[in-house]
């Protein structure tokens, strides 16, 4: 995927927004990686769509989908996935 | 589901979406209107009942009152909140019971409905949810620096940025409030109209079915059962999940930097 310069590993595993705190942190990251992958396709996937209906073309909507999702993806792993 | 549609052959309305529209009482007052203003009596009269003569030693009214309240302290706003849980245990205590209720509403008899199966209910509470965490965080880091933490991931690549950003702030200020929201509502919705199609399949195998139908209804029946026991899990655990997420999404809103 796209971060292949891993980012390098300064703090602990602490992360500041919607951070597993707690025993509870896996939930979080189960409802949380839902969120950022239906936000990753509707943000990306609408801007596709939209540049899509403004120059006419077709294709646009699935390079929105398919860079939502990897975006998604990548930073589930960002937020949940280190540590 | 479609066995029972298909053995109830032609004649048999399934149930839908229609079956959550109700009448006017009088004056644009609809039954799931009663049961929450029912709702909020009942949490008040629990609350004001069990507490009102608070005692060292509780009586049995009293900790049953303060189970709840010391579930939603301890089991979720302390977990996931941290040091600085306590001045959110009475919303998140009155949020749990209000959603509890509600919820449970949908297998009482006589009520059998549950509120939060209407989508207004759960939108309201997901709203408040999403200004309650979105103001502790801006009034904790100021505007700028809030909006900073929510869109910046910390430890990635600069030329990632322009694509992670409006991702982050779409899935902070839009997803989350609206899957909070449409969690609580789907699940509530979709739960009473299995008990639906359970329920009304057997009494119309029963009472209208031709041949074996009738003979075959107390499957229906078993199974209505069944999933109403299902239900009453689900609907403490949708309470539950509600109240954790709300405590998560503040925690999240409160925690440093790095």
């Amino acid at each position: 995927m796209t971060g292949h310069n891993g980012p390098s590993d300064s703090d602990g595993p602490e992360d500041p927004t919607g951070g597993g705190a707690g025993p509870n942190g896996v939930s979080n990251a189960a409802y949380g990686a839902l969120g950022y992958l239906l936000a990753g396709l509707l943000f990306w996937g609408g801007v596709g769509l939209a540049l899509d209906r403004w120059l006419g073309t077709n294709f646009l909507v699935l390079i929105g989908l398919l860079l939502g999702g990897a975006a998604a993806m990548y930073l589930i792993y960002v937020r949940y996935g280190k540590g | 589901m479609s066995l029972v549609t298909l053995a109830a052959g032609p004649g048999f309305e399934a149930p839908g979406p229609e079956d959550f529209k109700f009448p006017d009482i009088a004056g644009g007052v609809t039954k799931p209107m009663v049961l929450i203003v029912l709702s909020v009596v009942i949490v008040f009269g629990f609350y004001w009942l069990t507490g009102r003569r608070a005692l060292v030693v509780p009586s049995r009214a009293q900790f049953a009152g303060e189970s709840v309240y010391r579930f939603v302290r301890d089991g979720v706003a302390r977990d996931a909140i941290g040091p600085e849980f306590a001045r959110f245990v009475p919303y998140l205590t009155a949020l749990f019971s209000f959603v509890l209720v509600n919820n449970i509403f949908g297998i009482i008899p006589v009520l059998q409905f549950p509120s939060m199966s209407r989508i207004g209910f759960p939108a309201a509470l997901a709203l408040m949810s999403w200004l309650t965490f979105n103001y502790v965080g801006i009034r904790r880091k100021g505007l700028g620096t809030y909006l900073k933490q929510v869109c910046i991931p910390p430890d990635v690549p600069t030329w990632i940025l322009p694509i992670l950003i409006p991702l982050e702030f779409f899935q902070t200020i839009i997803t989350r409030p609206l899957t909070l929201g449409l969690r609580l509502f789907a699940n509530m919705f979709a739960g009473h109209l299995l008990l639906l199609v359970f329920i009304l399949g057997g009494d119309f195998m029963l009472l209208h079915g031709s041949a074996a139908l009738p003979f075959l209804s107390p499957f229906a029946f078993v199974m209505g059962i069944g999933m109403t026991i299902f239900e009453a899990l689900i609907e403490v655990l949708q309470a539950y999940i509600f109240v954790l997420l709300t405590a998560l999404y503040i925690a999240g809103a409160l925690a440093e930097e790095h």
